[in-house]
């Protein structure tokens, strides 16, 4: 990733093991970029858009939105559509990490506009090498800078 | 009380007796009086026969008795005309009187009194009529003036006075009798009439009411077949909701169970790889005279890992069950794609695909296929019959080579059964209907599996709108027997509806 300017990485997720493993094996592939983590879709939502819910906040950073589809308070969907539809965020790639892999829910999130679509694996191996990819995918990807 | 037809039967019955009974009575009891009526009718006749012949008797000799005395008065022939018309029919009519009485021995003495009477009076008669032709009037007044003529007379006279009255008392008492025995036979039909009016009536109404009841639970049966027709359509649907229901739940309770287990999958991991270190760390380390130090190397050493061991063996398989209910339920929620196939061509495939596992202990397979084509979702199809397959050769008796066979043919109601039997271990008669249920396994734990073949097998049947059972001889070998619908839409159809 640009080092010149850091590329958050904001991680939505509600079960904080899963948290904490994907973070881990994140970390293990080599990504050291800050890892902001939220449990519920209200606080991610107002990190996001700012506290005056326009997004303008986000100018000149560089966000990676990593994001869960079951949420306590919301669902994931929420949160695609509301990042996908405001013209700061709408160009941060927003990977959707979750363990359904029903075909109109996976076709529904690429309508809204996500980036990449990973159903979690059920065994853990799998899991895990799937985190460690998906952060060796991080660590050559291009972030724009949001307007 | 509603009529039963067994009561119905029996009142009728009974009803029928009676009135039979009744009927028997009438016409007995009529033929009885008739006859009696006949008897007294004859009586009656007799009676009056008599009375006629006593009547005649009586004219006659008064006829008699009266010319004589005209003659005698007046000497002139012509008052003897009725003595001479009637004195050769007295003893006729004496003779039929005493054959008319012949039957009744009291009236003899009676009679011969009148014989004697009479013949005494005629006698007399004649003598007077003699002796006034002669012209001896004076001795022929005097003969009668004797009285013993008039005595005879008056003897007869009493006597024909008597039996008239006798007569007429008995003709009165005939009468009688046979106005009684009109009067009984007239109550004996009234009474008899009503008695087969009532139960004629009474079987009427019966019949009318068992009529109207068999109407009625016609009507009923009716209302309820229309009304079975939309029941059942009703349950059918409601059976399929549920059925989705239950997949969608045991779908959802999978999703929200691996969360938590990639959880514990994932931390133990971890924790194997810090054990791992320590483990290392610690058989590096020389041994010390320091029992915790002893305690610690044997916890980094031995307890940890086997712990570990055990977490990682339980939890592989708490996946491995929650991954079978995923699949189940994944498969009831996929959407059926009714094709027609060929029943031929998909076993014929099943087969091959499983031939170099058969052929390599000189089993052998053959089909029997009666019943080919059919409309049905292919992909479940192949799954059926690939478990079942896989069953047979995995559980085949060891000493004795695989026979395979699969036969199908056409049931009632547009359905077909598919038979695949071998000639395996077999499956005790308890675990008959185990088999089907997730996560049951039965006989000799030989074989790895989890227990989620046949449930998947028996869910897939059922969403095809079929069923699956089994026969089979523990050591002999196992029939599973599948009924589908020849046509797998008329049921997706219903469930719609």
């Amino acid at each position: 990733m640009n080092d010149a300017r850091p590329v958050t990485i904001i991680m939505i997720e509600d079960d904080e093991g899963h948290a904490r493993l994907i973070e881990k094996n994140i970390r293990r592939a080599g990504v050291a970029n800050e890892i902001v983590p939220f449990a519920n879709g209200t606080d991610a939502i107002a990190y996001l858009l700012g506290p005056d819910g326009t997004g303008l906040v986000n100018k000149g950073r560089q966000l990676l939105v990593l994001l869960d589809l079951n949420l306590p308070d919301m669902t994931g969907i929420d949160i695609l559509e509301k990042v996908k539809g405001n013209e700061h965020t709408r160009r941060s790639p927003v990977v959707v990490l979750t363990t359904t892999d029903d075909q109109r829910e996976i076709q529904r999130c690429y309508d809204l506009g996500a980036n990449v679509y990973i159903t979690k694996p059920v065994d853990y191996d799998g899991f895990a090498n799937a985190i460690k990819q998906l952060g060796l995918f991080f660590s050559v990807m291009q972030i724009p800078e949001a307007d | 009380m509603p009529i039963t037809s067994k009561s119905f039967v029996r009142t009728t019955a009974l009803m029928l007796l009676v009135g039979l009974l009744a009927l028997l009575g009438i016409v007995g009891t009529n033929v009885w009086l008739v006859e009696r009526s006949q008897g007294y009718f004859d009586e009656v006749t007799e009676a009056r026969a008599l009375r006629r012949s006593v009547i005649d008797l009586r004219a006659m000799l008064q006829d008699i008795e009266t010319s004589q005395r005209g003659y005698i008065i007046t000497l002139e022939p012509a008052y003897l005309e009725p003595y001479e018309n009637a004195l050769p029919r007295v003893a006729g009519g004496l003779e039929r009187l005493k054959a008319q009485l012949a039957p009744y021995p009291a009236a003899n003495e009676a009679l011969a009194e009148l014989e004697q009477n009479i013949g005494f009076k005629l006698r007399e008669m004649s003598e007077t009529i003699e002796l006034a032709r002669q012209g001896r009037v004076e001795e022929a007044v005097a003969q009668v003036r004797t009285d013993r003529g008039k005595a005879a007379m008056d003897g007869a006279r009493a006597f024909f006075e008597t039996f008239l009255s006798d007569i007429d008392d008995q003709l009165t008492i005939g009468v009688n009798n046979q106005r009684g025995t009109t009067n009984a036979l007239r109550w004996v039909s009234i009474g008899g009439g009503a008695i087969i009016l009532m139960v004629v009536l009474g079987a009427i109404w019966t019949v009318l009411r068992y009529t109207q009841e068999l109407n009625q639970a016609r009507r009923e049966v009716e209302e309820a077949n229309s009304g079975l027709e939309e029941r059942v359509r009703e349950r059918t649907s409601d059976l399929g909701k549920a059925n989705e229901e239950i997949q969608r739940f045991a779908y959802i309770v999978t999703h929200d169970l691996r969360a938590p287990l990639v959880n514990i999958m994932g931390f133990t991991s971890e924790m194997e790889t810090s054990v791992d270190t320590l483990r290392t760390y610690m058989e590096g380390k020389p041994a010390e005279d320091n029992p915790a130090f002893d305690e610690a190397r044997i916890a980094a050493t031995e307890d940890l890992p086997e712990a570990i061991t055990f977490i990682r063996a339980a939890t592989r398989k708490m996946d491995g069950l929650i991954n079978a209910i995923l699949k189940i339920s994944r498969e009831g929620r996929r959407q059926l794609k009714p094709d027609a196939l060929d029943l031929e061509e998909l076993v014929n495939n099943s087969l091959a695909a499983v031939h170099h596992q058969i052929a390599d202990k000189s089993g052998e397979t053959s089909t029997d296929l009666r019943a080919s084509k059919l409309v049905s979702d292919k992909l479940s199809l192949e799954q059926i019959l690939g478990n079942l397959l896989d069953n047979a050769i995995k559980y085949q008796q060891p000493d004795r080579p695989l026979k395979l066979t699969v036969r199908s043919r056409h049931l009632p109601g547009n359905r077909v059964l598919v038979d695949v039997q071998d000639n395996g271990r077999g499956i005790a008669e308890t675990d008959h209907e185990r088999v089907f249920e997730l996560f049951r396994r039965s006989g000799a734990q030989s074989q790895p599996g989890e227990g989620i073949g046949l449930a998947h097998v028996r869910t897939m049947v059922r969403s095809l709108g079929g069923d699956i059972t089994l026969t089979s001889q523990l050591g002999e070998g196992t029939t599973f027997h599948i009924n589908l619908p020849r046509d797998v839409r008329s049921y997706l159809g219903k469930i719609d509806r």
